[in-house]
């Protein structure tokens, strides 16, 4: 991943409309993106059309990114999230599992995205100790991180993680806005 | 005034950045984080803190036709790579754009009577021609917001607003041609609601004929050509009639 003021350079020079510096943006930040993107929908075909729309509101939107409000990663991560969640929320499939193979282009050429894919939760843990706030998270009650990593990774309503989970949508909704209280201090923490 | 308490707004950003604030709620705090700048601070707060939990997701290559596909729809070069000399998709392809756009023009007019009367009737009423460029300015969901228009030698540019467009008090609502190959320039302001419009610097001829796009900016007061957009809230296809 290219340094932040390296990306933040890139996005000036994509504002007055450099297409050298538009496609060095794309090629440094499109795969973390695309994962991203496909954390939530779970669907290369959408999961790449989210990706498109975004660089391309990117071309048109890049004289609006404040480098002092944001990074550029955090910047570009909020547009593709925001669009994938919409995606996600129209109405279109979301419990697909199937994902469309890299580089083959047959019919048969899926793999179901639990097989290789970390778990929510264990991708919360891992974005813990990289942030060195595990022991901080780890006092956060199991099922409040559950709530966290359900939502923030794949994109769950309320409704969908009281299904998943088995509970009552009240309970949910109760673990959530205490675990989100939780891990704005440990995230805090991490700066 | 009910989002004055930072500690409702904190908990709404954070709904929202987590997803799970859906529905029309997700609707209107949008609208909220353009026009109340301590909604906007809240949730560019939570995208910062969150920033380390999207980190440790795995990356996934693009598939090798995405750039292409992008760089396409930006007027880039890609559209000459793919598009081999003399093909039929070099002459297809803008065919094809224009038909899109007029098709949605006539599908939003078709909707919308009321948007647009027969020619016929504008000739014989005025002794002048209908609109030869429109522009429909869509949301981030598609629904068509704004439409602008002009006849094709005129220099007012005609504006019907379809739902009234949120903007903090003072604001002006900006709107910009984005051309094929170049910067995106100044064209008018906007109003917030009903009809309007505006004198342009030259005939929409001179200065819409390499026009694909408009689109709409929040800005402190009318910007002079030459300005930068400070991003845009509505964006959509400018097309030429006849």
């Amino acid at each position: 991943m290219a340094a932040p003021q390296e990306l933040a350079d890139l996005v000036a020079r994509v504002a007055l409309g450099d297409r050298q510096a538009f496609r060095r943006l794309y090629e440094a930040t499109a795969p973390s993106l695309l994962g991203v993107a496909l954390r939530l929908l779970r669907d290369r075909g959408r999961g790449e059309d989210v990706i498109q729309e975004a660089f391309v509101s990117v071309w048109h939107r890049a004289g609006g990114f404040r480098a002092s409000a944001s990074a550029p990663m955090t910047w570009l991560t909020a547009i593709v999230r925001n669009r994938a969640l919409d995606t996600l929320r129209s109405g279109a499939r979301h419990d697909a599992d199937l994902l469309v193979d890299d580089d083959d282009e047959d019919e048969d050429a899926t793999m179901e995205i639990e097989d290789d894919r970390p778990e929510p939760l264990g991708l919360l843990t891992q974005a813990a100790d990289a942030l060195a706030v595990r022991a901080c998270l780890e006092t956060i009650d199991g099922s409040q991180r559950q709530c966290l990593a359900l939502a923030y990774y794949h994109g769950l309503t309320h409704a969908e993680m009281a299904a998943h989970l088995g509970s009552p949508i009240g309970s949910v909704k109760m673990w959530l806005r205490r675990g989100l209280e939780k891990l704005r201090r440990c995230l805090e923490r991490a700066k | 005034m009910i989002y004055d308490r930072p500690e409702l707004l904190d908990r709404l950003a954070a709904e929202y950045v987590f997803g799970t604030m859906i529905g029309p709620v997700r609707r209107r705090f949008e609208r909220l984080r353009l026009t109340l700048p301590s909604a906007e601070a809240a949730t560019v707060a939570w995208e910062a803190r969150t920033a380390g939990l999207a980190r440790a997701v795995p990356p996934v290559v693009p598939s090798p036709g995405l750039w292409n596909a992008i760089d396409w729809s930006t007027g880039g070069a890609g559209a000459q790579t793919i598009a081999k000399p003399g093909g039929w998709w070099s002459w297809f392809a803008p065919v094809a754009a224009l038909a899109f756009g007029v098709v949605a023009t006539l599908g939003i007019v078709r909707m919308l009577p009321s948007a647009a009367v027969p020619v016929d009737e504008i000739v014989q009423a005025r002794g002048t021609l209908p609109a030869s460029y429109v522009g429909i300015l869509t949301d981030a969901s598609g629904a068509a917001v704004a439409i602008a228009s002009s006849t094709r030698h005129g220099r007012t540019m005609s504006l019907k607003v379809l739902r009234p467009i949120e903007a903090p008090p003072g604001k002006v609502l900006q709107l910009w041609a984005l051309p094929k190959d170049g910067e995106p320039f100044p064209l008018g302001v906007v109003p917030r609601e009903g009809k309007g419009a505006f004198e342009m610097a030259d005939t929409s001829e001179r200065l819409l004929a390499s026009v694909p796009r408009l689109a709409m900016s929040i800005e402190d007061a009318p910007v002079r050509p030459g300005a930068t957009p400070d991003g845009f809230i509505l964006t959509g296809h400018c097309v030429k009639l006849w």
